[in-house]
């Protein structure tokens, strides 16, 4: 399956420009339902409901406020937001290279695979590989559908990924959560430590897979089989009495036009 | 970069890449194109006017990438006109193309091709015309679509309503119905044209089909009633289209489109930039009628 591109552009640095597509790297293994109405199985949608007036609310009268206290909100229009947006842009400027051995896990986001464009393959292939051999990864700010991430180009495998990374501002402070400094005694230390090296293995994903989701698709699986499925009804395009007699007269016409022709 | 200050309108417009070859094969730079649009804006503006533009870009030519951009863009100057649509979900800030500096600024970002949906923007849900968008299939070519249009016009003339046909630009044509009436909406514009492809393909199974699907237009061409919708977007009248050589979407006198349909040669219907500006500068605008015209869908 070729994989859909979300955005291309080039990755620079210095004199070096990497002409780069970003692409999706993980699929969340999440089986997702559709929710149906039971009495037909017609798809539902979602609409914006106002409990006030007890009725579905037009697109055209829907704002975006931002909650301050209950009840009390500030509106902010579309023109707002985009005037703080930053501008699209088509680079990946690297900042600085870093190791990534020092940034911890918990500030990973989300994943992508950066695959080279055309006349960009040399030089992609010598940034994997001297990344790879020296622990780096390049720190960068990129903007993607209207959000500025900061992300770090790093080596996997012999290809590049790209991972956004949250914000120091957006990791919780731990302080408080943990146990205060305690003094832990020498022999305890030993045996934590013997029991975690009898327990050491290599990293090997693939031994692991999720369970749940395994289930519900052989449930699926077998009541597909037993079951079938079920099927929505053809939403009817109501022929109203004024189509019945348009589709007629169009016919009428049709064959005058064709007498004259 | 190349950059040059001009002035437009009295707006002070400052133009880059001049020099870019937007259209390779042909040679025609991004100042041709400049100059295609401002000899022609008398004829595109009014029917650019007041409508959410969707820039098609081609910053690197017409034989490279392009891409769609509906949203106004940020850095616009301040004087660019807008207006605030529902996208689906979505709200956003469009560009209105209204005057000349607008288009100016707009070619400037490469945007060859302008596409604009058939509502204003300040009445979404009002089309001002139906069309009929008709496609070519496989071996199938513009004399065909010649045909189905030329059956379509008698069709409709005897539905007591006057339509006219303009090229793609592309390898189809483009027939429209103005209405211009408060009270037209896209559920009967599409109700109407829906049904005017099903009766044409029922008499004409070789000639016509109204159905989407690729394997089914083989030899036949798909009228596309599917574009009366208010997400959807045509390509305007007189836009420059991205192929190897600037072609422009025009208006055809059905008078021209008879005869070019017995002469059957479909390269007449390529109209070139330069026959665009010499034939509207001569002729005035074909497409003049679209926004007087006031006509009422029969029977619905």
């Amino acid at each position: 399956m070729a994989l859909q591109e979300i955005w291309n552009g080039t990755i620079s640095f210095s004199l070096v420009a990497i002409p780069v597509k970003l692409v999706r790297a993980v699929e969340t293994g999440h089986v997702s339902f559709r929710m149906l109405h039971s009495k037909d199985y017609s798809p539902l949608a979602r609409k914006m409901y106002c409990p006030k007036e007890e009725a579905i609310v037009p697109a055209d009268e829907i704002v975006r406020g931002y909650e301050i206290t209950p009840d009390k909100y500030i509106v902010i229009t579309d023109k707002e937001l985009e005037s703080v947006s930053p501008e699209r842009s088509r680079t990946i400027e690297i900042l600085e290279f870093i190791d990534i051995r020092d940034v911890d896990p918990v500030y990973y986001d989300h994943p992508y695979y950066l695959v080279p464009s055309k006349g960009g393959e040399k030089a992609y292939r010598l940034l994997v590989e001297v990344m790879g051999q020296t622990n780096r990864a390049g720190l960068a700010k990129f903007v993607l559908r209207e959000r500025e991430y900061l992300v770090a180009v790093k080596s996997t495998d012999g290809a590049l990924s790209l991972i956004t990374l949250h914000y120091s501002g957006e990791i919780l402070p731990g302080e408080d959560l943990f146990p205060k400094e305690d003094k832990i005694e020498a022999g305890e230390k030993t045996r934590m430590k013997k029991i975690i090296r009898d327990m050491t293995a290599d990293f090997h994903p693939d031994k692991y897979a999720d369970e749940r989701r395994k289930k519900i698709t052989k449930l699926l699986e077998k009541k597909a089989k037993e079951e079938g499925t079920v099927e929505a009804p053809e939403i009817e395009e109501e022929v109203e009495e004024g189509v019945v007699d348009l589709v007629a007269v169009l016919e009428e016409s049709m064959r005058k036009v064709k007498e004259h022709r | 970069m190349s950059k040059k200050i001009v002035d437009a309108a009295g707006r002070r417009l400052s133009l880059s890449n001049l020099n870019k070859d937007l259209y390779p094969s042909y040679g025609f730079t991004k100042a041709h194109v400049l100059e295609y649009y401002r000899r022609i804006a008398d004829f595109i503006l009014p029917h650019l006017k007041d409508r959410a533009l969707t820039l098609k870009r081609y910053p690197d030519g017409t034989e490279e990438e392009f891409f769609f951009e509906k949203r106004c863009p940020a850095h616009r100057p301040a004087w660019v006109k807008t207006a605030e649509v529902h996208h689906k979900e979505d709200r956003m800030t469009v560009c209105l193309v209204n005057d000349l500096e607008t288009l100016m600024w707009v070619e400037n970002l490469a945007s060859i091709e302008l596409h604009v949906p058939l509502a204003r923007a300040g009445s979404p849900e009002t089309p001002d015309s139906i069309v009929f968008d008709l496609d070519p299939g496989d071996q199938a070519n513009i004399l065909d679509c010649a045909k189905v249009a030329l059956i379509l016009r008698d069709l409709l003339f005897q539905m007591k309503l006057e339509c006219y046909a303009k090229t793609s630009g592309k390898k189809g044509l483009h027939v429209y119905v103005p209405l211009n009436r408060k009270e037209a909406t896209f559920e009967d514009t599409r109700r109407f044209s829906k049904a005017v492809a099903e009766v044409l393909q029922r008499n004409y199974p070789e000639l016509v089909t109204a159905k989407m699907a690729k394997e089914q237009r083989t030899k036949k061409v798909f009228i596309n009633w599917s574009q009366n919708d208010p997400s959807k977007t045509m390509i305007c009248v007189y836009s420059l289209r991205a192929r190897e050589k600037p072609v422009v979407s025009f208006p055809l006198e059905w008078g021209e489109l008879e005869i070019l349909n017995k002469q059957g040669d479909p390269d007449k219907m390529v109209i070139m930039h330069s026959d665009a500006v010499n034939r509207s500068e001569k002729n005035g605008d074909l497409f003049r009628e679209m926004f007087t015209k006031k006509q009422k869908i029969p029977y619905l």
